[in-house]
């Protein structure tokens, strides 16, 4: 009886670890949501010591031609996927990762274009003195999910102008990773 | 007697809460219509975002200052706007979803301008007393169709200065209620 009991505490305890990690990592979580809804593969997520020593080299070209670099270093977590089919229905796709995401993360802007097959979602989090954003861009054929810390004066351009330096955040992400 | 007074401060409070989010418009009944959008945009700024944007914004910004001092106090900012390929992809039926509830005590039509080559702009503000609690903007054509809302008080003056920020789209009001008091 008493290792029973020991079983469904080990067992219980478990579980509730794993619910911990998943919500803490919703990096992860959404690359595999992609994954397992399309059915596709992500080309890779390169954790970037390497690309924290490029960023700060790295400006980004946003609004009004003002160059900026917009992550802070070595806070760039990427996901690619690269020439692959993301047809599906956009909305139900939506619907899922806003249940996914609403309870530790901020909706900020959702585009969405059924009959292109185009998506773009941005999410904030508090981080104390900082601020995590999350770019997801899901087109017909490519996506990338994009992590990055801001400060407080990029998370201020973000929130004015939410699509453009979206884009730019998408931008530096993968130039980074490129080269 | 202390105890009398928290009870009553907790049975107060719900209705204080339904009060404050009495300006929010529900878009949910909407959400349909993306299955057919060419392109479909939500902004969501809630009260956390709010609280963010002040923190975040600089007074040293003219800009950024002008557009704190809007949002002061606001609950929250949502848009939610679709274009269509085609003609006839939304009802009246989507509209009077949104319509229903801007008819709920408290909110005036402030501006309604409708013709061929704009298409339809209606303008709700919700007054508690004389002070602007909420704001909602109805923008319709052929192919297009956006509510904004803006839950919390709001001047109306400066208004124009969100289109374009925090993801407001440039809708034109300042221009559409000039044309419409020279109507007038």
């Amino acid at each position: 009886m008493k290792a029973i009991a020991t079983s469904i505490l080990l067992i219980a305890a478990l579980s509730t670890a794993n619910v911990v990690q998943a919500k803490g990592d919703d990096f992860n979580s959404v690359v595999k949501m992609i994954e397992q809804y399309y059915r596709v593969k992500h080309d890779g997520i390169p954790f970037l010591a390497k690309a924290g020593m490029k960023v700060a080299t790295t400006a980004a070209r946003i609004k009004g031609g003002e160059v900026r670099q917009l992550a802070e270093a070595g806070s760039i977590k990427l996901a690619v996927f690269e020439d692959q089919s993301f047809a599906g229905d956009v909305v139900r796709f939506r619907s899922s990762l806003n249940e996914a995401l609403n309870d530790t993360w901020m909706p900020l802007v959702q585009t969405i274009s059924a009959t292109d097959n185009e998506q773009v979602y941005i999410f904030i989090k508090d981080a104390g003195d900082k601020f995590n954003v999350l770019v997801i861009t899901i087109d017909q054929r490519d996506a990338t999910v994009v992590q990055v810390t801001l400060s407080p004066r990029n998370l201020a351009l973000l929130l004015k102008d939410p699509e453009g330096t979206g884009k730019a955040i998408t931008q530096e992400a993968t130039i980074n990773d490129q080269e | 007697m202390k105890l009398l007074l928290i009870a009553f401060l907790l049975t107060l409070a719900p209705v204080l809460s339904a009060r404050a989010q009495d300006s929010r418009i529900q878009m949910s009944g909407l959400d349909h219509l993306a299955a057919k959008a060419s392109q479909t945009v939500d902004v969501n700024l809630d009260e956390r975002l709010m609280r963010l944007a002040s923190r975040v914004f600089d007074d040293k910004d003219a800009d950024e200052r002008e557009v704190k001092k809007l949002i002061a106090g606001l609950k929250g900012i949502y848009v939610k706007s679709f274009e269509f390929d085609a003609d006839g992809q939304y009802t009246e039926a989507d509209i009077e979803t949104i319509r229903t509830q801007l008819r709920a005590p408290g909110w005036t039509r402030l501006v309604n301008v409708t013709s061929k080559k704009e298409g339809m702009l209606e303008v709700y503000v919700l007054f508690n007393g004389d002070l602007v609690h909420g704001m909602a903007v109805l923008h319709s054509d052929d192919r297009e169709l956006t509510v904004v809302n803006i839950a919390g008080p709001v001047d109306l003056d400066k208004l124009a200065k969100l289109e374009g920020q925090l993801g407001v789209p440039d809708l034109g009001i300042e221009k559409k209620k000039t044309k419409n008091d020279d109507e007038k």
